[in-house]
């Protein structure tokens, strides 16, 4: 099967370019296992990865247009020659190996922690089973990337932008009855920039590789807003 | 401007007045589908009512505030350089401006003259 992926060394090379490898194809072969494949003909050949399984978040790609983690996307289900390049957007580091600093950043600027005022109970923070019902969909979040990095806004803006990773987090901590910082973070997430960008393009919907729904958390977070406002 | 006004409020703003163009519009078009005014006589007695002349300024009111919030979107994304997008905010601003004032007009002089 054939595969092309995109190469770039920063000593040598002033853009990327593409180079075509072959690879024998066997039986539940994943993305990865054919990028491994791939460095054992060229060991100069570089990409993240390292749970192949779909857990960790590290080899998030472009495969054929599309952002996704290589060890759980089958080659079996993708279309030849198949097309290998890093996340669109990022600065490339090397090869498949992008620069996701501005994403961490966004991550960080959200907060992701429990805030509380209260003193701190002796034990655990308790919580009814339905307002832990309304974590799902959110907390699964691997922090891959794939949907920032899909988010032209966040393309735009990745400086200002949270991004749908970001605020897919902000509303995880907003959405926990355990949490009292409402206020703060609301206030925290106003202006045009942080929340405002996005415009429902739903690109991070479609690539979420857990099926999480970053677009619907930033609605219940406009609607939050609203609803704290009048 | 606030910076409530520029991020949840520009986008209410964005959506209530979206809600209001459409029900206009499609008001409009009722009233062309079930007795179109068939002369100019017809269309000035039509604009001279009070209630059709608010509806229409707020109308146009709607529609700056629409196209103020959606453009201003699209110039946050695409303008980098402040001095390019400040003035094109600037170039907008008058734009939708001279356009309200010419549009709300003629509502004026049909009571007018
Ligand atoms: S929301 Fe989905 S696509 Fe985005 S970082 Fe989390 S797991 Fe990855």
């Amino acid at each position: 099967m054939k595969f092309a992926v995109s190469r770039f060394n920063p000593d040598t090379d002033s853009k990327p370019h593409m180079q075509t490898f072959e690879v024998a194809v066997e039986r539940g072969m994943m993305l990865r296992d054919a990028l491994l494949e791939i460095q054992r003909q060229d060991e100069s050949f570089a990409f993240r990865h390292s749970c192949g399984e779909g857990v960790c978040g590290s080899d998030g790609m472009n495969v054929n247009g599309t952002n996704r983690l290589a060890c759980i996307t089958a080659v079996s289900d993708l279309k030849e020659p198949v097309e290998v390049r890093p996340f669109p957007g990022r600065p490339i580091i090397r090869d498949l190996v992008v620069d996701m600093s501005q994403f961490y950043q966004q991550y960080k600027a959200v907060e992701p922690w429990l805030v509380r005022e209260d003193p701190m109970p002796e034990q655990e923070i308790l919580q009814s089973p339905a307002d832990r019902d309304k974590l799902d969909g959110l907390y699964e979040c691997i922090l891959c990337g794939c949907c920032s990095t899909a988010c032209p806004s966040f393309w735009w803006n990745p400086d200002k932008f949270h991004g749908p990773q970001a605020l897919l987090t902000a509303w995880r901590f907003l959405a926990d009855s355990r949490d009292q910082a409402t206020e703060h973070r609301l206030n925290e997430l106003e202006g045009p920039y942080k929340l405002f960008r996005c415009h429902t393009i739903m690109n991070c919907v479609e690539v979420c590789p857990k099926g999480l729904n970053p677009t619907q958390a930033i609605g219940h977070i406009k609607h939050l807003m609203l609803r704290q406002g009048v | 401007m606030s910076r409530k006004l520029s991020g949840l409020g520009a986008w209410v703003l964005q959506r209530a007045t979206a809600i209001y163009i459409g029900l206009f519009g499609v008001a409009l078009l009722g009233v062309m589908l079930v007795s179109p005014p068939t002369d100019y006589a017809q269309w000035r007695n039509w604009f001279a009512d009070p209630l059709v002349g608010i509806a229409t300024l707020v109308f146009i009111v709607s529609i700056l505030l629409h196209a103020w919030v959606g453009i201003r979107d699209v110039l946050i994304d695409y303008i980098k350089p402040l001095w390019l997008r400040v003035s094109l905010l600037a170039l907008l601003a008058l734009g939708l401006l001279t356009w309200g004032l010419w549009a709300s007009q003629s509502l004026i002089l049909v009571r007018l003259v």
